[in-house]
């Protein structure tokens, strides 16, 4: 596959790789709960041991049977570091008037200090938050969100909400492709050359896209107008079989996550 | 080397590593495995009835005029677009909007908070922005707390005949600090300090996310009166649509 810099396709992307993963054939429901369940053990228990099983067995789906490549998982995984990282040294660093714990040093007034037990919980929560993220993940890169959609309307989520998502998920593909071409165009005519340009450029372009979304919306309900639309989206999808054989594996696997999450409880 | 080259050449790649493997910065989605079970549940039951009123506000509105269902997705598609879109940074690492405080001007608050949801679900799904299990914090800090503050202060400063550019900025700037200092609030409650409790706790994560989102803020704030002054100048039939200017304003 081909490798794309930052470009802020990245919706496009993971989209692009649930429509393009070997597991897509796997029913779009058992996915859903699948990944929601082990997101909610992961939390519950807070255990190292289960975060780190999960996160190799999530790897393992993702890349070995859903063939996505290692370096396109891991910087989909990549993307929270920064808030992971600032987030935790919030939590493992503390503010003391005297030295205390186990490491310190001065600052200004008092001392910066750690302990073992801060530490141990930010390891923990790393561990825990890369595990849901990688549970999140094994789902978002092998269901396409139309399927996910259809998922949520069987969970009786209101009519009028699934219909938004459904227009919007459309619309969403539609306006990045004309944000990207107006970004291309003020790139090439050094729309970008200088910081007073370039958020002179943004704000063109957040309104032009905003005049273009509502032309785009008036002339798209006319289109769905004349072809009967009367408040309801009949989209053909495809019936995948359960897998029983897939569901016993599943459940194997949520059995063995809680019995050493009970086992080796801190 | 020497020891001290040694420590001072190790910093610099750590460094290097911190800034050049992850540069981007967005608004402060919380992310998926953050918080424990009972505040995921917490903030969802808080969020419920601001969903709900924001629910029967589209439906009154869709009901009235079929036509403004394509006109709000859209508005939710603008909204998530607009929030993906990388904004001019002087440091050089890539950062986002929020969003929502341009989105609550413009459409008002009650549909933003649906809105706002349904833009959290994309981010978590298509971007890897934000979570499932933490969906109900993020609802609460980015798609109801900052809008409602947004759409008070513009309102407000509306009523007092502030210069309309200076309301649009300090609406959409100060409704993105609000969204931060709940965030921080939100992380503190969910890991309180050893010794000083939730406030120590919430100074902490003010400290550590301050470098990132104070100058995110002010970004925001003067993009959102550009986006605002474009509009005027290429749509003023568009504004009046969606109600933003009344009918024969200027």
């Amino acid at each position: 596959m081909k490798r794309i810099k930052h470009n802020h396709g990245e919706g496009v992307r993971i989209d692009y790789y649930a429509y393009a993963s070997h597991i897509k054939h796997w029913n779009a429901t058992f996915k859903v709960f699948f990944s929601l369940v082990i997101m909610v053990i992961c939390i519950a228990f807070n255990n190292p041991y289960v975060s780190t099983v999960v996160i190799v067995a999530m790897a393992y789906i993702t890349i070995v049977k859903g063939q996505l490549p290692l370096s396109e998982y891991l910087r989909v995984l990549a993307i929270p570091t920064t808030f992971i990282l600032l987030s935790v040294v919030a939590i493992i660093f503390d503010f003391s008037k005297e030295p205390m714990g186990l490491y310190h040093f001065p600052v200004g007034l008092g001392y910066f200090y750690t302990s073992k037990a801060m530490l141990k919980t930010g390891l923990y929560l790393t561990l825990k938050v890369f595990a849901a993220i990688s549970a999140l993940q094994m789902m978002t890169l092998s269901t396409p969100f139309s399927e996910i959609i259809s998922v949520m309307r069987k969970a009786h989520v209101p009519k009028l909400v699934i219909e938004l998502m459904n227009m919007i998920y459309r619309y969403i593909f539609i306006l990045l492709e004309v944000s990207t071409k107006m970004k291309n165009a003020a790139d090439s005519r050094l729309g970008n050359c200088d910081f007073k340009t370039s958020c002179s450029t943004f704000g063109s372009i957040g309104a032009n896209l905003l005049v273009i979304s509502m032309r785009k919306a008036n002339a798209y309900y006319d289109a769905m107008e004349s072809r009967c639309y009367d408040g309801d989206f009949l989209f053909y999808e495809e019936d995948r079989a359960v897998d029983k054989n897939l569901i016993m594996k599943a459940a194997l696997f949520i059995v063995i996550l809680i019995i050493i999450g009970c086992y080796t409880r801190l | 080397m020497n020891f001290r080259q040694k420590i001072i050449f190790t910093s610099s790649i750590a460094i290097a590593f911190i800034f050049g493997i992850t540069p981007v910065t967005n608004a402060m989605h919380i992310m998926e495995g953050y918080l424990s079970p009972m505040y995921c549940i917490l903030w969802g039951a808080i969020c419920m009835p601001f969903l709900v009123w924001g629910y029967f506000s589209i439906k009154k509105t869709v009901a009235k005029d079929r036509k403004s269902i394509t006109l709000i997705a859209m508005s939710g598609a603008f909204i998530f677009v607009v929030s993906s879109l990388k904004i001019p940074s002087v440091t050089g690492s890539c950062s986002h909007m929020t969003g929502t405080g341009l989105g609550a001007i413009l459409i008002g608050a009650s549909s933003v908070s649906i809105l706002g949801l349904i833009v959290l679900i994309f981010q978590a799904v298509l971007l890897a922005h934000g979570g499932l299990t933490t969906l109900g914090a993020n609802t609460f800090s980015m798609a109801i707390a900052g809008p409602l503050v947004s759409f008070g202060i513009y309102k407000l400063c509306i009523k007092l005949k502030v210069n309309k550019y200076v309301s649009v900025f300090l609406a959409a700037s100060i409704g993105d600090l609000f969204t931060y200092c709940v965030t921080s609030l939100q992380l503190a409650l969910a890991y309180p300090s050893e010794m000083g409790g939730i406030q120590v706790s919430a100074a902490k994560f003010l400290a550590v996310f301050a470098p990132t989102q104070l100058p995110l803020a002010i970004i925001e704030g003067i993009l959102s009166v550009l986006v605002i002054i474009g509009l005027e100048t290429y749509a003023q039939s568009e504004l009046r649509g969606i109600g933003f200017l009344k009918v024969g304003e200027k």
